[in-house]
């Protein structure tokens, strides 16, 4: 009975130790965004972003929190926040996705990979692809990537009376940096 | 026995693995855990007579053009032959304001209205959070001085033309359309005049003027909204002087946002623009048509 215990034990303790030495972490982020507009362009940058890889099945999630855009004008944040994205109701941004290539997480390389999933940005979600790179070293992952957002899809509007005209397209560019989750 | 032990043990690894097989759920239970300041209160720093709790941004310069034009009721002074007011201006008031830091702002501005001149701080002491602090409390001082040329010698007395305000501003951000807040206030003017009632009886104003202003804000769109202030001011001169009728200042108004811009069209019964003003010596009433449009244009400059 006890060896049953011992064993059941041993067994359950060992796959929990198998998928957190499988779960990575951002412990680095860049997100930054950058948008044309008539007057002045429009950009941001965060470094409060988060993010999972599991090696077991190259399952991804990625989170940022809205309200951590840092603007070099202190009125832009305001805007951005209370007007297009509305973060007092979304307050994040997230991505959750599949990686469509093998990687062999053992062997130090670069990697240029797909990842099919699903975005969600001002609440709406949104099926994509999106194209990045993937690099493995010293038991760290670096991921970049850099792809489009159109405001449109994800119910983002331009007011008419705004006198500062803004892009329908955002250009985000992404650099994460992960460890293993301890 | 065995059994139902193994039959559990397996749940609970079941249950373990799917949570950690959903790696967003565990990012957004972390991220649930932060708290954040609340968004934005108010969108420029008055309502229609009363101060918000809102500061200029960090380098930021609000020029600010306030304008009140004469009352529009015919008992009042308005009626046709002034079209209803707007061939008058009770007060013109332009005003620069800058944000030292987040938290900090000062400001000067100039007022038609007794040609007062004033300077004023700003300082926000706490912002509202998601958690745990539900209010933004704001402190607001000016000290302001009226050059003009005044009948009475006194006057000539620089020190006695300053008055000096100060105010609480708690203010509290419900949900996404609706905010509030209420200031109590103090005015204290150097300098007050001794008068005469019909019936020979000396009535002297008083120096010192506690005041309570009230404050709220619905926004209709994300870019519209319907402002409103009350101010009451306990003064027992102002309750028993019957020469002159005082008021308490009540003002509605239509606040309208366009990025960098924003506009008020508003209808109040105070003729001043500025506290010091308007606190001592609101003599128009709504009942009787003492009511003056008014607008305000405040465009921010970012450095």
């Amino acid at each position: 009975m006890r060896n049953i215990y011992t064993a059941l034990a041993t067994i359950f303790l060992g796959i929990g130790a198998l998928s957190a030495q499988d779960i990575f972490m951002v412990d680095s982020s860049y997100v930054h965004f950058f948008s044309e507009a008539t007057l002045e362009n429009i950009e941001a940058e965060n470094n409060k972003a988060k993010g999972l890889i599991n090696r077991a099945n190259s399952k991804v999630a990625f989170l940022i929190p809205i309200k951590s855009f840092e603007f070099d004008k202190a009125l832009m944040k305001e805007h951005f926040n209370e007007n297009y994205m509305e973060s007092e109701k979304f307050k994040t941004a997230t991505f959750k996705g599949q990686i469509n290539e093998k990687i062999n997480w053992k062997k130090e390389g670069s990697y240029n990979v797909t990842v099919t999933g699903i975005i969600n940005v001002h609440g709406v979600e949104k099926s994509r692809t999106i194209k990045g790179k993937l690099m493995v070293k010293e038991s760290r992952i670096r991921v970049q990537t850099k792809f489009e957002l159109k405001l449109v899809d994800h119910d983002i509007e331009i007011p008419t009376v705004v006198f500062q005209k803004i892009a329908e397209v955002i250009d985000v560019t992404v650099d994460l940096q992960f460890s293993l989750k301890k | 026995m065995k059994y139902p032990l193994i039959v559990l043990a397996l749940l609970v690894a079941t249950v373990n693995l799917t949570a950690q097989d959903d790696l967003l759920d565990m990012l957004e239970a972390e991220e649930s855990t932060k708290n954040y300041k609340v968004g934005p209160t108010w969108k420029t720093m008055k309502l229609v007579n009363l101060h918000s709790t809102s500061m200029v941004k960090k380098n930021g310069l609000d020029f600010r053009v306030t304008h009140r034009f004469g009352s529009i009721g015919e008992k009042s002074g308005g009626g046709v032959h002034n079209l209803y007011g707007l061939d008058i201006s009770d007060d013109i008031r332009i005003s620069f304001d800058y944000g030292i830091t987040e938290n900090l702002q000062i400001g000067i501005g100039r007022s038609k209205y007794s040609e007062l001149i004033d300077a004023s701080i700003k300082y926000k002491v706490l912002a509202q959070k998601e958690r745990k602090a539900p209010l933004t409390l704001v402190v607001l001082g000016n000290i302001a001085t009226t050059p003009q040329q005044a009948v009475d010698t006194r006057y000539d007395d620089w020190l006695n033309t300053l008055s000096y305000f100060s105010q609480v501003i708690i203010a509290r951000k419900l949900g996404d359309r609706f905010s509030f807040e209420f200031a109590p206030s103090l005015l204290y003017r150097n300098l007050v005049l001794k008068t005469t009632d019909i019936d020979g009886v000396n009535a002297k104003d008083e120096n010192v003027n506690i005041s309570l202003g009230f404050g709220g804000r619905f926004m209709i769109t994300k870019r519209v909204g319907i402002i409103v202030d009350y101010m009451y001011t306990f003064s027992e001169y102002r309750s028993n002087y019957r020469p002159i009728n005082y008021y308490d200042p009540f003002g509605v108004g239509v606040e309208i946002e366009t990025g960098g811009h924003v506009f008020h069209i508003t209808m109040t019964n105070a003729a001043g623009i500025v506290e010091n003003n308007y606190i001592p010596n609101t003599t128009a009433n709504w009942g009787d048509g003492g009511i003056k449009l008014g607008f305000n244009i405040s465009r921010v400059f970012q450095f």
